[in-house]
């Protein structure tokens, strides 16, 4: 009887931080409360479309309920209750499934204090309701468009998971999908005036194609847009952005003659040469005149901006022919067994004064590129003349090896024929 | 004209007359007019023992010239051996060579040790000619794995950890072997350094005193007549000296011309040099001749009553060597149980081997 009295007066205490946070869905939720399984218990057992998934989803890997977390911290009511009129009591903060323009509030309530999430996720950023409201998506909301996202939108509502794990839809292998759930929705973006392509065009870019390779560090949809406060980068600040990454032709760029000339165009830095979402690979073909070019879309070919594109294109375009030309050659005698690490290493120099050259084009100079053209060129020739040596090599040994092998053959022929006769003679006295 | 070849005659009779006292030419030049090779339809196999030690006198003077330039230190083995197949003159000829000579010395060992179980030359008085003649087997594959670890590039340095650590597994004494092979816990230049006075100093010396006593004991007792050959009749000879040689040279000319070509054609790669701190790459094979213990050991379960699997393997790879040795000892009825046991492990062998080059399954 004793017993039981304490096992009571113990269940009372494990219960009393609940009862205090059912009754007000604004107090601080504390760390790792007591699991209570009366809202899932009768949401599963009503085996209702409506109500039933979001249990289910919520029993699993959530990460919520992993931490502790019940369903009253976020819909309020009493979850001790077993009868659902008490467990829905508005009078106990029950606000059913909160509405899209109030979910930012809803997670901002744990997420924006500090103090909270220290006590689960100390390294997890609290500025995350402060970001979204400067986002797109956010202001949008403020304005009472509940077609906009919201965490919930992403992150999902149950079942949520964190976003290191591989299966969360915002992990960095799934955010791109993510984003096109609404951004591929051609009817939603056109009520925004907003293209619905991006995700297409995106994964025909370089980014997209390394990360198909699984390069995961190439960029994702919020690696330029931000998350929380994803919003087009504006166009004074496009290089910044593409800088975070291409720090080299960033630098480049701001110290050309066309950053200023593009401020006062209105251009938006790097993707006016190389597009926004579908960044392909960039050629010498953007020099050229041609379709795919990309100065001739501002200088005529005669200008002198023409001319020095040209040049440009010219240059490159010798360094790279001729850093083909000695690998090809190089190949060919690797195939053949000749040691060529050396020329290897060589043309890997040559590789990388054609990648200088390249990025010098940011530059926008034509002694700039034409230096480090100069440079890799004089390092490919000399590899392509050392693995034509190696060809050469290659065919000198085996010019040697059939003069060898003639005289093998000879010597051969002649053993073969002083057997052939030392048997004769041995037949003839064997005989007589 | 008389005058100059009279002189050469005479310098020839007295250089004669001084191998003779000096030397003992006479009692040589008996020796090598008595020595006769039986001729029957097995006598192609007497040229196996000629051809392993042509091809290890190849190996011997190609190792010499090799010695010139190699450095045997983890920072400069590879450097050197790429020195020797990118600049030295004819070095790439000389290494590649060694390369393909060393695995045609084992193809040729092996074959003539099996031609001799199967003819069962080693039945007495030859027992000692087959037990010298096994511990050369051995040595020959000590050459191998020891060789292969010189050029200090990826597969050797990854596979020559892997070949350390069976004798590991050995109770009692496995850690310290592995551990006096190593030159200490892990495959390093210290490693390289052994194995190249293994290679060079070591191996040499115990080969030449088991070839000694290999060859005299050939000498001693002559060439085996195989017990198929009917001997109701009169089994024809050659001499040895110049009828055999001669054969024997035809041979050694082909063995010139077959690495020539796969020289000239194939020179032996060097790959990539080693680095202990990179993962081990994908693909990771002994020289051929260990393939078959390599896919064995992987067969092996984790325990077989109570013993670790991979500890059992070693013991039983030892007990099957040591058989292999002792031979002739067991065999004394030349019984045809032993060419079935015989021809089941060669069968096995070469299953295991074929298992060991198929590509491996990708995980799922």
């Amino acid at each position: 009887m004793k017993t039981r009295w304490l096992v009571l007066a113990a269940a009372a205490a494990l219960l009393a931080p609940f009862a205090a946070a059912a009754e007000s869905s604004t107090s601080r939720p504390t760390k790792k409360p007591a699991p209570t399984t009366t809202c899932i218990d009768c949401h599963l057992a009503l085996d209702d479309p409506s109500v039933t998934p979001p249990a289910k989803l919520f029993q699993g890997d959530d990460v919520h309920a992993k931490a502790g977390f019940t369903c009253v911290f976020c819909h309020g009511g009493d979850g001790a209750a077993s009868d659902q009129e008490l467990a829905h009591d508005k009078k106990k903060g029950f606000i059913g499934k909160p509405a899209p323009r109030d979910i930012p509030q809803v997670c901002g309530k744990c997420h924006s204090d500090a103090a909270v999430m220290k006590q689960f996720n100390p390294s997890l950023r609290v500025d995350q309701l402060a970001e979204y409201r400067t986002s797109g998506h956010g202001k949008k909301l403020a304005e009472g468009d509940t077609h906009v996202a919201q965490c919930a939108s992403c992150h999902g509502a149950h079942g949520i998971l964190p976003v290191k794990d591989s299966r969360s839809p915002v992990a960095t292998r799934h955010i791109a999908e993510t984003c096109k759930r609404c951004h591929g929705d051609a009817a939603l973006m056109a009520t925004y005036k907003l293209p619905s392509d991006v995700y297409s065009k995106y994964t025909k870019s370089v980014h997209y194609q390394a990360r198909v390779k699984g390069d995961l560090s190439a960029p994702t949809c919020n690696s330029c847009h931000g998350n929380h406060g994803a919003a087009p980068p504006e166009v004074g600040s496009v290089a910044n952005v593409c800088g975070t990454c291409h720090a080299t032709f960033a630098e480049q760029f701001k110290v050309s003659p066309h950053w200023e000339a593009f401020k006062e165009l209105g251009l938006p830095g790097c993707v006016t040469c190389h597009e926004n979402h579908e960044i392909v690979r960039p050629t010498e073909a953007f020099l050229s005149e041609g379709s795919e070019s990309r100065c001739s879309s501002c200088h005529e070919p005669s200008s002198p901006g023409g001319k020095a594109a040209a040049e440009m294109r010219a240059d490159l375009l010798s360094l790279a022919t001729e850093t083909q030309q000695a690998r090809q050659t190089l190949e060919r005698a690797a195939e053949a067994g000749m040691e060529v690490s050396k020329i290897r290493f060589s043309l890997s120099q040559a590789d990388d004064a054609l990648t200088r050259a390249r990025a010098s084009i940011h530059r926008f100079q034509v002694a700039a590129v034409r230096e480090n053209a100069a440079a890799g060129l004089s390092v490919a020739k000399s590899a392509h003349q050392a693995a034509n040596r190696a060809l050469a090599e290659r065919d000198y040994r085996r010019r040697g090896l059939f003069v060898s092998l003639a005289l093998i053959l000879a010597t051969i022929a002649s053993l073969l024929a002083a057997i052939r006769e030392r048997e004769r003679r041995r037949s003839e006295r064997g005989v007589s | 004209m008389s005058s100059s070849s009279s002189d050469a005659s005479g310098f020839v009779s007295r250089l004669r007359a001084w191998a003779v006292e000096s030397l003992g030419w006479d009692d040589l030049a008996h020796l090598a007019a008595k020595k006769e090779v039986p001729i029957h339809r097995y006598t192609i196999y007497y040229y196996l023992g000629g051809m392993a030690l042509f091809l290890f006198s190849v190996q011997v003077a190609t190792g010499i010239l090799l010695l010139l330039y190699y450095r045997p230190s983890a920072s400069e083995a590879f450097e050197s051996v790429q020195y020797v197949m990118a600049d030295v003159p004819f070095g790439w000829l000389v290494r590649s060579i060694h390369s393909w000579g060393a695995n045609l010395f084992v193809a040729v060992i092996v074959f003539h040790a099996v031609s001799v179980f199967f003819l069962k030359a080693y039945r007495r008085p030859r027992e000692m000619t087959w037990v010298t003649g096994a511990v050369l087997l051995f040595l020959a594959l000590g050459f191998g794995f020891s060789g292969y670890l010189l050029p200090w590039n990826t597969l050797a340095y990854f596979a020559t950890k892997v070949g350390t650590d069976v004798p590991a597994q050995i109770p009692g004494i496995g850690h310290l072997l592995s551990r006096i092979l190593r030159g200490g816990s892990d495959v390093t230049g210290a490693t390289l350094s052994r194995f190249y006075g293994i290679h060079i100093a070591i191996l040499p010396a115990l080969t030449t005193v088991f070839l000694g006593a290999h060859l005299i004991l050939v000498q001693r007792h002559g060439m085996s007549i195989p017990t198929k050959v009917d001997r109701n009749g009169k089994i024809r000879a050659m001499p040895f000296l110049p009828d055999f040689l001669l054969r024997d040279s035809v041979g050694w000319l082909i063995a010139v011309a077959v690495l020539a070509a796969l020289a000239a054609f194939w020179p032996w790669e060097l790959g990539v040099k080693a680095d202990p701190f990179a993962p081990a790459p994908a693909g990771i094979r002994p020289e051929w001749y260990f393939l078959w213990t390599f896919q064995g050991l992987k067969y092996l379960p984790a325990k077989v009553l109570g013993i670790p699997g991979e500890t059992l393997g070693v013991l039983l790879l030892g007990a099957v060597a040591g058989v292999f040795v002792i031979l002739p000892f067991l065999d004394r009825k030349n019984s045809r149980s032993w060419n079935v046991v015989a021809i089941l492990a060669l069968c096995g062998m070469a299953l295991l081997t074929v298992l060991s080059l198929l590509p491996a399954k990708a995980s799922p």
